[in-house]
């Protein structure tokens, strides 16, 4: 007994109302300039401590310990190392990070209205091919059952919520975030080609039968004769078939930036088209949906957490690795007590990243060179209401075209209550450019307010004066935020090299080693390094 | 200085202040019809012109006034600031009253004009002995122009952000009948009846003073025009806007702009919510209603001797205070947010029945319908399956789930979405006058429940008669569609709502 009767609601009225509206927001308005004072905070991964790496004037290590397996590296791969091992039962081994909680990229925070992602904050309905992500899923209740035709049953509460996403395009809100709004018919035959050009790169297979892309790429066909592609950028092969339209390279821009942080023009073609044929969509053909939570991925890090419980080491940074006889050992640094270990173990997974290994393992800098990673920030704003536009409503994903950071996640979105103010968002930002090592000074050179006028300024081009209704903004930095797959780095020798574990002792376990930072790339890495350690005892 | 000379600089800077003061009268009038009427490039252009004209027409006119000039100057002034002041406020109560708005609208703007029209002929007139004439028309013509171009910068940058229209139009009336008021002291002398004059000034500035002060309260006043009734109680929640009004013996309540209940029919909408599913329960004695927190399906549900306890989960406590506080309201639900046996919850229902698992013999679901994201989640398979965790093993449970007739898409996607996790709901509906047809649905997550046996009877009600079979047939116009079921992720309920109550 809602809606049931339009009150008499002439044009009149209608007028009427916005009119008494106008006037007396009007009035509201000028008060509010005037108490606007926007609370900034300005935090990020603890890269201080990791640069005394460069320049190691550590304590002379107390005491020493020994342990049959060490993972070093809390991060997704770490994590699913670990909860490998707990798969085969095996017990005998600690994980060590240096930050003061586990998580990697999947981490998250919270503030008094939600819980947000710091970065990783979503899973891809997973490949058919990905039984062990399944079986994991499954277990974590997320996937709740199987159809009688052997298709998964997610629960409804962790898939996106509609609406899923939008797009600001030409002043206007569209749904989704593929450009559809005033495209000219030239424009939309330009992404109808390339998304069936797509598809045909979907169902590619090498020599071996495998698919040449393919999630995890450590499963993907090693033989094929696609690798030229990974010789010229994404932007220089779309420009090589052919495609016109501005929109359609800008969204592509726009894709390549979301998960690899480089732009078409530094991203390799390979990897570029990787990005629209590595899903391949076996179960439900026509669904976009992702797996996500208000935390973002911090979800699946406290469900992998469950199975490493007490045996998580925090706010040790390992500084140096030596090899002797039969052993590993690993120097450690607890910043919280500032005193120096040493660990004595028989086989170790390093999990963290290359440009971190590096100064473990000097004799691999001259290889992890070619590792190339793109600062990142996210911002959690919190908005005291939004200022009103035009199209569709807010979504979970809600996108600027050609805007300079990457959008916004609407974090309470995936909340079972009724949407209400004030609102917090979390926005999203790759610092592209050909040398990412002077982006990532950007990155910290930049004041909090010079970020807050940063973003103000990216978020305007879709809600006007949006300044006046922003309570707070945190920002959170990332100087490596994820490996690139820049022209030539899934291709290179180094690359290949850099997977090798070493002398069946130490493994390698991260998704810079893919080239891809993904969940499903780290999850693998995790795993197959924790297969190879027990496969070498 | 001398008198004389201070006197001409004096009436040179009056037309100075005048002409600001006309302009935004004319610029006022030109914001007012754009607003109302909508078309602001045709608005603007009209009164301009007309404004324009009847300027010419005052000009002319001021030749037929040769005694008492100071007299007559003062007056027109006082005058100009009364109407020009007031004018947007007398054209916006008369908006919703008369027929022809737009001929008082150009009438006024015609008065103003051909009143400021007669100013700066009169002032010549008055100024022509003192002056020389070829500084006297340059200095009135320079002063009205700068006048004019200040008045035009400000309206947009300044005046209308801070005062909005009828502040602008008061404020300057007030400036003007100030300019009438220092005028009539100062040129005393020269004035026939000069007290006369003075008292009038004053009286005239005071007026438009308490309009100006009152002006929140007129603005409100014209609001009320838009419901239609009187107003009798207006309340902002952080949820919705309540209004309440009444029509002779009836009341009328309003949620966010829609009709919520009407107290002359609403007892058709709550007796075939609440009493097909109290009356199939057997022996219910623990009752949730979510939603609901006007208290009316409580009402119903206390008629019941064997309940033993509501629990009402509302998220609007405005809602729920205001139906347990006010007299009218209370002597209608009867009270029954009041009685002991039932407990109110304010919170959301989603996120409540994540956190309670007591079970229940009855639940009644009262949400809002279906209108955005927001609520669409309400009527989802996720909601339902969630309140099937609540369910004693024979709970009946009644939803309200919008018109069969205007939305029959959106009345059987939830039906569909209900279905797909209990057995065999039953779709039914009544005619509630105040909506038209509207629908609901009665599930169990027990199968073998015979909807058709009543176990229990209670006497005096106005429409529902025990006959529940009676509600289940629907006309062709309102059968089942061919409907997707509504999950978190599709939201498609959503959709088809706003497909089918957009075309009406």
């Amino acid at each position: 007994m809602k809606n049931g009767e339009k009150s008499n609601w002439s044009r009149r009225n209608f007028l009427k109302s916005t009119f008494i509206l106008g006037i007396s927001s009007q009035f509201l308005h000028s008060c509010k300039q005037q108490a606007n004072r926007i609370f900034l905070k300005l935090t990020g991964t603890k890269h201080v401590l990791g640069h005394r790496l460069r320049f190691p004037d550590f304590p002379i290590p107390a005491q020493e310990f020994h342990m049959p397996t060490m993972i070093l590296g809390g991060g997704i791969a770490g994590l699913s190392a670990a909860y490998q091992f707990n798969e085969t039962g095996f017990e005998h081994f600690i994980l060590v990070e240096m930050e003061n909680s586990v998580g990697g990229n999947s981490r998250s925070g919270q503030n008094k209205y939600s819980k947000f992602p710091l970065g990783a904050h979503y899973l891809p309905i997973p490949n058919a091919s990905n039984k062990e992500i399944y079986n994991f899923l499954e277990k974590s209740k997320i996937v709740t059952g199987w159809t009688a035709d052997q298709k998964p049953i997610f629960d409804e509460e962790q898939l996106t919520f509609s609406p899923q996403s939008r797009l600001f395009i030409k002043n206007y809100w569209q749904e989704g975030t593929i450009p559809e709004y005033s495209l000219t018919e030239e424009e939309k035959a330009d992404f109808i080609r390339f998304f069936e050009q797509m598809k045909i790169f979907s169902k590619s297979r090498g020599n071996d039968g495998k698919y040449i892309f393919d999630i995890p790429t450590m499963f993907a066909s090693k033989e094929h004769d696609f690798y030229s592609l990974d010789k010229i950028t994404m932007e220089k092969w779309m420009q090589s078939q052919g495609y016109q339209s501005v929109d359609l390279f800008e969204y592509v821009n726009y894709c390549c930036r979301d998960d690899f942080g480089t732009g078409i023009k530094h991203t390799s073609a390979f990897a570029g088209i990787h990005y629209f044929s590595s899903r391949k969509h076996d179960y439900y053909p026509d669904d976009d949906h992702v797996l996500t939570w208000q935390e973002g991925n911090s979800r699946l890090v406290q469900h992998l957490k469950t199975y490493v419980e007490g045996k998580i080491k925090t706010n040790l940074l390992a500084y140096k690795i030596e090899i002797e006889q039969d052993k590993v050992k690993v120097y450690l640094y607890d910043s919280k007590n500032d005193k120096s270990i040493i660990y004595i173990v028989d086989k170790l997974i390093i999990s963290s990243p290359q440009f971190v290994n590096q100064y473990l393992l000097p004799q691999r800098k001259t290889m992890t060179k070619v590792c190339q990673y793109a600062p990142w920030i996210t911002a959690t704003i919190v908005l005291k209401k939004f200022p009103p536009t035009v199209g569709a409503p807010l979504s979970w994903d809600n996108v600027i075209h050609a805007g300079k950071g990457l959008g916004y996640i609407y974090d309470q979105h995936q909340g079972l209550g009724q949407f209400q103010n004030p609102f917090v968002l979390t926005y999203y930002h790759s610092m592209d450019g050909p040398d990412l090592r002077v982006e990532r000074q950007q990155l910290y050179d930049y004041s909090d307010k010079e970020w807050r006028d940063f973003i103000i300024e990216d978020l305007s081009t879709a809600h006007f004066e949006i300044e006046k209704e922003i309570e707070s903004i945190e920002i959170f930095r990332l100087g490596h935020g994820m490996i690139s797959p820049v022209v030539g780095y899934l291709s290179s020798n180094e690359r290949k090299e850099l997977e090798k574990p070493i002398d069946k002792k130490i493994f390698f376990a991260h998704s810079d080693l893919s080239g891809i930072s993904i969940f499903e790339e780290s999850f693998y890495r995790g795993i197959m390094a924790a297969k190879e350690v027990i496969d070498s005892i | 200085m001398d008198r004389k000379k201070n006197l001409s600089i004096f009436l040179l800077i009056a037309v100075f202040i005048i002409s600001i003061c006309g302009l935004v009268y004319e610029l006022v009038a030109g914001a007012l019809a754009s607003y109302l009427l909508g078309d602001s490039v045709k608005q603007f252009s009209f009164i301009i012109g007309t404004y324009l004209f009847s300027m010419g027409v005052g000009s002319y006119l001021a030749k037929f006034i040769q005694k008492n000039l100071f007299d007559k100057f003062i007056e027109i002034e006082l005058l100009i600031g009364m109407i020009g002041g007031l004018s947007s406020v007398l054209l916006f109560l008369l908006f919703q009253q008369v027929e022809h708005f737009q001929f008082i609208l150009y009438f006024v703007v015609f008065l103003t004009g051909c009143l400021c029209g007669m100013e700066i002929p009169l002032l010549m007139n008055i100024l022509k002995d003192r002056v020389q004439f070829k500084d006297l028309v340059s200095n009135v013509f320079a002063f009205d122009y700068i006048g004019a171009l200040i008045a035009s910068v400000l309206f947009p940058i300044l005046l209308i952000p801070k005062l909005g229209v009828m502040g602008t139009s008061l404020f300057f009336g007030m400036i003007n009948i100030l300019v009438g008021v220092f005028l009539a002291f100062y040129l005393s002398d020269f004035l026939k009846r000069s007290t006369f004059i003075k008292i009038k000034a004053i009286v005239c500035f005071l007026v438009l003073t308490v309009v100006f002060i009152y002006s929140d309260k007129l603005l409100n006043y014209s609001e009320n025009q838009l419901y239609g009734n009187n107003i009798i109680y207006k309340h902002t929640t952080p949820y919705q806007r309540i209004v309440l009004t009444t029509t002779g013996d009836d009341y009328q309540l309003f949620l966010n702009n829609n009709l919520q209940f009407n107290t002359k029919d609403e007892y058709r909408y709550h007796e075939s919510l609440v009493h097909p599913a109290m009356s199939i329960a057997k022996n219910p004695k623990h009752i949730l209603v979510l939603g609901g927190g006007d208290g009316l399906a409580a009402r119903e549900i206390l008629k019941y001797p064997s309940v033993e306890k509501i629990t009402l989960v509302d998220l609007d406590e405005g809602m729920t205070k205001l139906f347990q506080t006010n007299e009218i309201l209370r002597k209608h639900n009867s009270n029954s947010l009041n009685n002991p046996k039932l407990s109110i919850i304010n919170m959301d229902a989603f996120i409540w029945l994540q956190e309670h698992h007591d079970l229940y013999d009855v639940i009644i679901v009262d949400f809002p319908d279906p209108s955005n994201y927001s609520l669409g989640k309400l009527y989802s398979t996720a909601f339902y399956k969630r309140l099937k965790s609540i369910m004693n093993q024979d709970c009946i449970i009644a939803v309200q789930t919008t018109s069969p007739y205007y939305a029959p898409k959106s009345y059987w996607c939830i039906y569909e979405t209900i279905a797909s996790i209990f057995p065999n709901p039953q779709a039914y509906h009544a005619y509630v006058p105040s909506f038209g047809e509207w629908g609901y649905c009665l599930f169990s997550p027990n199968s073998n429940i015979d909807f058709n046996q009543v176990n229990f009877k209670v006497a005096g009600l106005k429409f529902y008669d025990y006959n529940f079979s009676k509600m289940m047939d629907f006309a062709d116009d309102m059968k089942k569609r061919e409907v997707e079921i509504n999950r978190l992720d599709n939201q498609i309920l959503v959709r088809y709502f706003d497909e089918e109550w957009g075309k009406i």
